[in-house]
């Protein structure tokens, strides 16, 4: 047991840690290919003062996603999966359903060694995967869209909200209490932001029921886990 | 040179192709080193191909949904930039928001016939200055934050699973959440989501069906996906 720990701790995490950094640092320097492309090519530079403000529009309606979303999700995604769930994007819709669901295929304990190592697996299928569909996608362009009938693209709109009510139910069954709680705490803060209620913090319906339901459930059991009995409901 | 020509130059695919393979080449390296690790660990072959395939039948349904969000941003902004901006940080609700924003600075309206060259470039900066934060933020702040983890849970292993499993708890219950609260045929999909997953998981259980259990979550998406677009309402 020793012997591992050193393993994963001291050789699997640095690893993981240097090759998260520097593909992340990497991805923000790439980003910008198109717009040096651009600028290089067309000669196509944008406005400076114009680009501040656009910036700024988007920074005060999202930008506290910047910092909040990588806190509420960490927990959740662990530390490679926060590398790779950032620079792929899609997170709640696509990187948390893929890596939960990884875990409980695999049956190892949520926040274990075992459960980085699958989720790290299960989320890099879930990015070759989506993006072959997306490439896909864009190489048949619109005429796929015009090619599905109304009623699929319909029904396509109840795919996402199926999904979280199906994974919900999938993992608080073992913790029926927690879930019902946190649902319920969570209803209440959509009531209360729909209600007005905390129209002085800005774009606050973007962050706060998410951060909010992950840190109130967490801190909910830790109250109440019984920390001698090692994983007594799973 | 259309502005449409220019969205959709070889230039502009190269340009945004690069990005795209280093989002994969991460996600290859990535796996390569835990499926090493995995066995290491005490992991089985086993277990880590049920995983994977796992991920794979969960991705398609939601890669399906990014796509028909793709179709909207590529009527816009063309098919590379498009194409980039989902498969790397995206998220299809802030792609278009900060694209409009970016055109909006120098007059055109998204999704107006108006699109000018200048726009398209303001709309694509505004993008990826938009977009960088999350990148920057999460991947400085992943290693702390597992010792900030480490700390609150002691590194007991039982506390960080019910920290863990608590977490994803809340998650899901958030996007519940958003969506019950609307009360509309979106409050019915939760509902029927969760019920015919609930029933799915229980004859799992009562029967031992191996191969249901990998397809269950399958099952429950698309039956209640196409159960609520029937509902009169």
């Amino acid at each position: 047991m020793e012997q591992k720990k050193d393993y994963f701790e001291g050789e699997y995490m640095p690893q993981m840690n240097r090759i998260g950094k520097i593909t992340g640092l990497l991805g923000v320097i790439l980003c910008f290919c198109p717009a040096v492309a651009l600028a290089l090519v067309y000669g196509l530079l944008p406005q400076p003062a114009a680009l501040l403000t656009a910036f700024i529009a988007g920074a005060a309606s999202f930008g506290a996603l910047w910092f909040v979303e990588p806190i509420s999700y960490y927990p959740v995604l662990g530390t490679v999966g926060t590398y790779m769930a950032f620079l792929s994007g899609n997170i709640s819709n696509m990187r948390v359903p893929c890596a939960s669901m990884a875990q409980a295929a695999a049956e190892v304990e949520p926040g274990s060694e075992k459960a980085s190592v699958i989720a790290t697996l299960g989320m890099a299928v879930s990015i070759v995967i989506n993006i072959s569909v997306l490439t896909i996608g864009v190489i048949l362009g619109s005429s796929v869209l015009s090619m599905l009938p109304a009623t699929v693209t319909n029904a396509l709109n109840y795919l996402l909200p199926s999904l979280f009510g199906a994974l919900l139910v999938q993992f608080a069954m073992k913790k029926v209490k927690l879930g019902v709680v946190v649902l319920a705490f969570g209803i209440l803060i959509y009531l209360a932001i729909n209600g007005g209620l905390f129209n002085w913090l800005p774009g606050a319906s973007n962050y706060l029921p998410t951060l909010g339901c992950i840190f109130f459930s967490i801190a909910v059991a830790m109250l109440t886990v019984d920390k001698k009995k090692e994983g007594e409901k799973a | 040179m259309s502005v449409s020509e220019l969205q959709n130059s070889a230039v502009m695919w190269v340009a945004c192709g690069i990005p795209v393979v280093l989002v994969l080449v991460q996600a290859i390296v990535f796996a390569r080193k835990a499926y090493q690790a995995g066995p290491k660990l005490g992991l089985t072959q086993k277990q880590m191909k049920a995983g994977m395939r796992s991920s794979a039948i969960t991705s398609l349904g939601p890669s399906v949904v990014i796509l028909s969000g793709m179709l909207s941003l590529l009527v816009t902004m063309g098919g590379p930039v498009a194409w980039m901006r989902l498969s790397l940080i995206g998220s299809v609700m802030f792609e278009s928001l900060a694209a409009g924003f970016g055109t909006a600075s120098v007059g055109v309206e998204l999704g107006s016939s108006g699109m000018t060259e200048l726009a398209y470039t303001m709309g694509l900066w505004t993008m990826i200055l938009c977009s960088i934060g999350w990148v920057i933020f999460a991947t400085l702040t992943a290693d702390q934050m597992e010792k900030v983890q480490k700390k609150v849970t002691g590194s007991n292993p039982a506390m960080l699973t019910a920290l863990s499993s608590a977490a994803v708890i809340g998650a899901f219950s958030s996007f519940c959440a958003q969506n019950i609260v609307k009360v509309n045929k979106n409050t019915i999909a939760v509902i029927l989501g969760g019920l015919i997953m609930f029933v799915m998981m229980k004859i799992c259980e009562a029967k031992q069906i191996k191969w249901l259990r990998d397809w269950a979550l399958t099952f429950a998406i698309l039956g209640s996906m196409i159960i609520t677009a029937l509902l009169p309402v």
